[in-house]
């Protein structure tokens, strides 16, 4: 299998070929009409050094004005540069009836230099010679011998081409595409961390209830648990209820005053108190007020009741 | 083939879907995680009350506190009649330092007060209590 696109039909364009009627996709090689090409010997380790450095190289070889995309390779000790317009060579393809959907890649006759040990011809009145390690394009009456020829074909398909994809309209360069992508991927991706973080927390909280639930078996199920609560919140209710009257008449007897009956049960309260003279009785009843209690005087004495159900 | 021409966008395109897939599925967490949380929370909040309730209404020492409420007051002063988890106690003739120990006694007692009377005779008081737990 082959996933460069490589296994594409291969065809060779330049200014004097035919125009094409093609419904599939294919690849197209240009020939030097479409490029402009320098060698040079530069201590460069790499190729993106060299693409960095291309535009300057090609300053006063290429039209000015016109936007020009560099391709770049070793040869031996030589780093290979080469300057195209894309712009123009698209509108070229277009021209001879190349749908540019259908283009999946464009590759230079340079690439495939090797290949040329025999002149290749091109149409009538031109063919494509390398000279010197270069392709150029020569009039057909300068060939020394009339054949035998080069026989054009997929084999001539090098490894690495350029994509049209930028060429033909798209809103986004491949580079912003590809820029675009990996900021979005790397923002999926910590949004799936984070929320596989979050499902991990819930873990904990269960295994906290799991780890509860395990020292006291008995309380497993909810009914029970509700049921208990029920039953003791009841009873605890009921009896915060009780000691807090019982608390508010110890708090209600002070010099002047005696609990003369007290009495509780499930249901009400009744007290009774003697106070010593009015004032007291009075202050009594104003404590009384403050705690909520509604007091009863006793006609004919200071004497005090106070009685509420719980 | 229309889809080639647009192969940047879609690749983009493609990356956001699944960047806002990425923040879907953050956010059910999230969500998830706070339901849960709180789901967790309140059954572990609710398993504490009943331990706690447990601890204070069921405790079984409880039998033998409400035992001393027999031998906190002379003998000569106490009626003492218990059944089972429940206890009628008559106190007659306690002096005010001794019905204040005894109702202290008794509300720190974790039973269920079915009747607490305290009446007054001459200068001391005569109790009636009663309770379950």
């Amino acid at each position: 299998m082959n996933f460069t696109g490589n296994n594409k039909e291969l065809i060779l364009a330049h200014t004097s070929m035919k125009p094409v009627d093609l419904s599939y996709t294919v690849n197209v090689m240009l020939t030097p009409q479409f490029y402009t090409l320098k060698k040079e010997v530069l201590p460069l380790n790499y190729a993106y050094q060299a693409k960095r450095i291309a535009p300057s190289l090609f300053e006063g070889l290429v039209e000015e004005g016109r936007d020009h995309d560099y391709i770049v390779w070793k040869e031996g000790d030589e780093w290979v540069f080469l300057a195209y317009d894309m712009e123009m060579i698209t509108a070229f393809l277009a021209r001879k009836g190349f749908v540019l959907e259908n283009v999946s890649k464009i590759f230079f006759a340079q690439q495939a230099v090797d290949l040329f040990d025999k002149p290749l011809v091109l149409g009538e009145n031109e063919a494509l010679v390398s000279l010197d390690d270069m392709i150029v394009v020569v009039p057909r009456g300068a060939l020394m011998e009339e054949g035998p020829f080069l026989v054009f074909d997929n084999s001539f398909t090098p490894k690495k081409g350029v994509g049209l994809q930028d060429a033909y309209g798209s809103v986004l360069s491949m580079k912003q595409a590809s820029t675009l992508a990996v900021i979005f991927t790397l923002f999926s991706l910590m949004f799936f961390v984070e929320g596989s973080r979050y499902s991990n927390n819930v873990q904990v909280g269960e295994a906290q209830m799991q780890e509860l639930l395990e020292d006291y078996p008995s309380l497993q199920s909810k009914y029970t648990r509700d049921n208990i609560i029920t039953k003791y919140k009841t009873i605890d209710t009921a009896e915060r209820k009780k000691r807090e009257i019982v608390k508010m008449v110890s708090d209600m007897i002070f010099k002047g005053v005696t609990l003369t009956s007290f009495d509780i049960d499930e249901k009400s309260y009744k007290v009774q108190f003697s106070c010593k003279d009015a004032q007291v009785a009075n202050r009594v009843k104003a404590l009384a007020k403050k705690n909520n209690l509604s007091t009863t005087a006793i006609a004919g004495s200071n004497d005090l009741k106070i009685e509420g159900a719980l | 083939m229309t889809w080639k021409r647009y192969q940047n966008e879609l690749i983009a395109l493609a990356a956001f879907v699944l960047m806002f897939i990425g923040y879907g599925y953050k956010a059910v967490q999230v969500s998830s995680q706070a339901d849960t949380m709180a789901s967790t929370k309140h059954s572990v909040g609710k398993i504490k009350e009943v331990i706690a309730l447990k601890k204070i209404w069921a405790d079984k020492k409880t039998t033998k506190n409400v035992e001393k409420l027999q031998t906190l007051i002379p003998v000569s002063k106490v009626q003492w009649s218990s059944k089972s988890k429940k206890v009628t106690a008559s106190y007659k003739g306690l002096s005010a330092k001794e019905l204040n120990k005894l109702v202290t006694k008794i509300l720190n007692l974790p039973v269920e007060i079915q009747k607490l009377k305290i009446q007054k005779i001459a200068s001391s008081y005569d109790v009636e209590f009663k309770c379950k737990w």
